[in-house]
């Protein structure tokens, strides 16, 4: 049973502020993956997917009652802004769009 | 005024220096949960910080590959959006690793660490902005 006043169950709001704080930071990645798209297609697809984990991370981590920071979730978002940092390097490097994901692969010497 | 999970600062000190085992404790279970709230603003300042990353990647991907090139210098976008990546990259780990030292401050209510991430951005920037001007000036020369 939820109480009249939002304020009893969240005071401050600060759980709810939380979750759109992971809200915006998917929407961020979203906008990097839709830069991305117009020289990169594949590169952009790829940054773009990680837009709905991050909003599915905030949901479950708003939801979570106890106490545990989220540490892994965190952690995870660092490891993803240094992956699409890595990708920007080398898109900013490579110039002109891979036509193939193969053809992206090979570039990376993967 | 009560916490979410009804626990106040304080006391968090003396629980970490009594506990008796020899093995450190992991800097995520020492100490006493602070109030649910100071989490929640720590994870909002590590997610706000992240956001700040992105945007200097996006800048420097745009710089990078979607600005036409400076004349006489073929060189000039990469020397400006590479870097701009390579800091937002680092803002990234940087605030994770604050969060980290924030999070066991809060539960050994503790004062807050001095943050890195203004003075390495506001560097970085600066660094920056002077070299965009040699870019220019070089640009304009040649």
């Amino acid at each position: 049973m939820l109480p009249d006043d939002p304020e009893d169950l969240d005071p401050g709001l600060a759980r709810e502020r939380t979750m759109l704080a992971w809200v915006r930071t998917g929407i961020a990645f979203a906008a990097v993956g839709a830069v991305m798209l117009r020289k990169q297609p594949v590169v952009g697809l790829i940054v773009l997917a990680i837009t709905p984990v991050i909003w599915v991370l905030g949901r479950v981590a708003s939801q979570q009652i106890g106490p545990k920071p989220h540490a892994r979730q965190l952690l995870l978002i660092t490891v993803m802004v240094t992956l699409v940092a890595a990708l920007a390097v080398v898109v900013a490097l490579v110039g002109h769009a891979p036509a193939s994901l193969r053809e992206l692969l090979s570039r990376m010497g993967v | 005024m009560s916490g979410l999970n009804g626990q106040g600062a304080g006391g968090g000190v003396t629980s970490s220096r009594n506990g008796h085992d020899d093995h450190d404790p992991g800097p995520s279970d020492a100490g006493t949960e602070p109030d649910a709230r100071f989490t929640l603003a720590n994870e909002r300042t590590f997610l706000a910080w992240n956001r700040t990353a992105l945007a200097l990647v996006v800048a420097g991907l745009g710089i990078a590959q979607v600005l036409p090139p400076f004349p006489g210098v073929p060189w000039g976008r990469h020397v400006l959006g590479v870097p701009l990546i390579v800091l937002g990259a680092a803002v990234s780990v940087v605030a994770y690793r604050e969060w980290q030292r924030n999070q066991a401050a809060l539960r050994h209510s503790t004062p807050l660490p001095r943050s890195a991430l203004p003075q390495i951005l506001a560097g970085t920037i600066t660094g920056l902005a002077v070299l965009a001007a040699v870019v220019l000036l070089v640009s304009a020369v040649r």
